[in-house]
């Protein structure tokens, strides 16, 4: 055992290896779809596929990402190969902040974590479901340009994929699924490395004091939810654990807001998107999120 | 035929991440990262980094006409190149030249694998527990159900009869010193066995929380503080202390991690007892008390009356896992 290396140190270390072996298996999920999509879904399937109405894709992106298991990992490969096909970024955007946080094991979990209580959960997802429709939106109407990196331009053509053979493409789609690894794996690992910092020196306890405030303790309780970047599915047992010393309005704020964006899932969107444009898709769900909430908190 | 170092440097990558992952399974330190319900789908990702790495393999070396027809897509004539690639996309494929800012891509990318080899698997400990809130987090379990459900498992665990409660109830010194409990069994069990277990802890006459029950008889006796009071209980933790308790007073905490060791949330018994002082943070202790009930911070919240101790070693598997009730 090497000597002298601070406890701390070798905290961070586990916490931030920890987060990495648990990531990396849906990350290789999200390469290996990745990879798929890119050697045999076509800018034409995309084409058809997805409506030409703007609403009508925003709907369609939502819901296609609260019926998509995905966890937000591995979500972010998929649509940066996505998005490079030609589906429009606010119906990626929309499928982005609905994978993670709509799916059978987040229900199950937060189910279970409020005590069997089905309104936590169903609130979870229903006003989840609503705010990604209305961020989505907002995105389809603010954010017009370009916003992808260069490296992940659309450039449109005629794929000659189809005359090349089966065993072919599979090869291609394996080989791409390593460079998307490659490409993903150093944000992921920049994302981990950050919120593992946060976790071990950071003193939670600090915030516990203030907490009585509905508006104060809804801001601490996202902030929470984005720097500690945790699992969607793991997230609701955290945020019971909060119960009582927080308000439920902010506890759903964390549970909703979490498995959207968070600090390792932010980074890893760097991988696709100019930083501004990451800065406004955060800025933006924070605060819708954080109306709807406090719009909707008599009923919570 | 031409070597492409930065391929070979990849294929290296993949083959010291499945080394990794394979590492931690084999040394058994993984339990000090993930829960154990997730060491299937982790040796799996093993797996998928070496078949990765062979499919690499097969790019380090290119014949000539190969090398040719990747320059010209460095060169920006790809749509017309009969590489494998088409070009909707512009990610790196480990062609382009190996530049300062590719040699930092690659240090993070070999930083963890560096970390994860060299530095020892360090168990989280008391200052962890102070920076995840500490006693104040403690108070408020009332609501709290630990009990994880997997709607998506259905597999059904043969040795369920080891879990049973007659195993909780064996004498608590035996299940301390035990050999690590087969941790690759998941904590699964049927709603059926599951109320038998809660039935346990009502029937005992002393309640020994073992590693297994632990999660679920805390949050039993958080609940219903009143029901338990006066009643005898044994289990172990470590030392956690923070200012605002007294000078004989001290907490004993478990971590109980839902997916890997960043999502832990403490667990534990504020306990009092005159010794006090003599404990140490982060000292492992078995402990034997009588439930009491005190208020914190405006919350009640269970008391042990410590009646005996013994300082013990640092279990193999620190940590506890929520139960999963099968719900299908």
């Amino acid at each position: 055992m090497p000597i002298g290396i601070p406890a701390s140190i070798l905290n961070l270390n586990v916490i931030f290896i920890s987060i990495l072996i648990e990531a990396l298996p849906f990350v290789l999920i999200g390469v290996f779809i990745a990879g798929f999509i890119q050697i045999f879904i076509t800018e034409e399937h995309i084409r058809r596929w997805i409506p030409k109405n703007k609403a009508a894709a925003v709907v369609m992106g939502c819901t296609v990402g609260a019926l998509f298991p995905a966890c937000e990992c591995g979500i972010v490969p998929i649509i940066r190969r996505l998005i490079s096909k030609g589906v429009p970024v606010y119906a990626a955007i929309g499928f982005m902040l609905t994978g993670p946080l709509i799916n059978p094991i987040v229900i199950v979990s937060t189910y279970m974590a409020f005590g069997n209580d089905l309104k936590m959960a169903g609130l979870r997802m229903g006003l989840g479901f609503l705010i990604a429709i209305i961020i989505a939106f907002i995105v389809s109407i603010i954010f017009r340009s370009n916003h992808l990196k260069d490296s992940v331009q659309v450039i449109h053509h005629h794929s000659y994929v189809k005359k090349r053979s089966l065993i072919e493409q599979i090869w291609s789609m394996l080989t791409h699924s390593i460079d998307e690894f490659f490409d993903m794996a150093k944000y992921l690992i920049i994302g981990a490395f950050l919120a593992s910092i946060v976790q071990v020196f950071m003193p939670a306890k600090a915030f516990l004091q203030i907490a009585d405030d509905p508006v104060i303790s809804l801001v601490i309780m996202m902030g929470f939810a984005y720097i500690l970047s945790l699992c969607s599915e793991a997230d609701a047992f955290i945020g019971a654990s909060f119960s009582s010393i927080f308000p439920r309005p902010s506890i759903l704020g964390f549970l909703i807001f979490g498995p959207m964006i968070d600090f390792k899932n932010s980074i890893m969107m760097l991988s696709v998107f100019r930083l501004k444009f990451v800065l406004g898709v955060l800025v933006l769900t924070a605060s819708v999120v954080f109306i709807t909430i406090l719009l909707f908190q008599n009923i919570i | 035929m031409a070597f492409h170092f930065q391929q070979a440097l990849r294929a290296l990558i993949l083959l010291a991440f499945c080394g990794l992952i394979f590492y931690l399974h084999y040394t058994g330190d993984i339990t000090k990262y993930i829960n154990p319900k997730y060491i299937p789908l982790s040796k799996s990702a093993s797996i998928l980094f070496l078949f990765l790495f062979f499919i690499q393999i097969t790019r380090i070396w290119s014949s000539k006409k190969e090398g040719e027809s990747h320059g010209q897509h460095a060169g920006g004539a790809c749509c017309h190149h009969v590489d494998d690639h088409d070009c909707s996309h512009h990610h790196d494929h480990g062609d382009t030249p190996f530049t300062v800012k590719k040699l930092f891509s690659y240090s993070i990318i070999i930083f963890p694998l560096l970390t994860g080899f060299y530095l020892p698997a360090a168990t989280l400990d008391a200052s962890i527990a102070d920076k995840k809130g500490g006693l104040a987090v403690l108070g408020n379990k009332n609501n709290v159900n630990s009990n994880q459900a997997d709607s998506t498992s259905v597999d059904e665990n043969d040795d369920m009869e080891d879990y049973s409660i007659r195993d909780s109830l064996e004498d608590f010194e035996d299940s301390a010193e035990q050999e690590p409990p087969l941790y690759e069994e998941e904590q699964e069990v049927s709603k059926e066995e599951f109320e038998h277990l809660k039935k346990g802890l009502y029937s005992s006459s002393v309640i020994k929380m073992d590693d297994f029950v632990f999660s679920l008889y805390y949050e039993e006796i958080s609940k219903d503080i009143e029901r338990f009071k006066g009643r005898q209980i044994e289990f172990q933790g470590f030392v956690y202390k923070e200012e605002g308790l007294s000078s004989n007073q001290l907490v004993i905490s478990r971590f109980l991690i839902t997916h890997c060791v960043a999502d832990a949330s403490m667990i534990g018994f504020l306990s009092e007892l005159e010794e006090a002082p003599e404990l140490y943070e982060n000292m492992w202790v078995k402990v034997k008390g009588v439930i009491d009930t005190a208020t914190y911070n405006g919350t009640e919240m269970p008391l042990i009356k410590i009646t005996g101790w013994e300082e013990i070693d640092e279990p193999f598997i620190p940590y506890l896992y929520p139960i999963n009730v099968r719900i299908l």
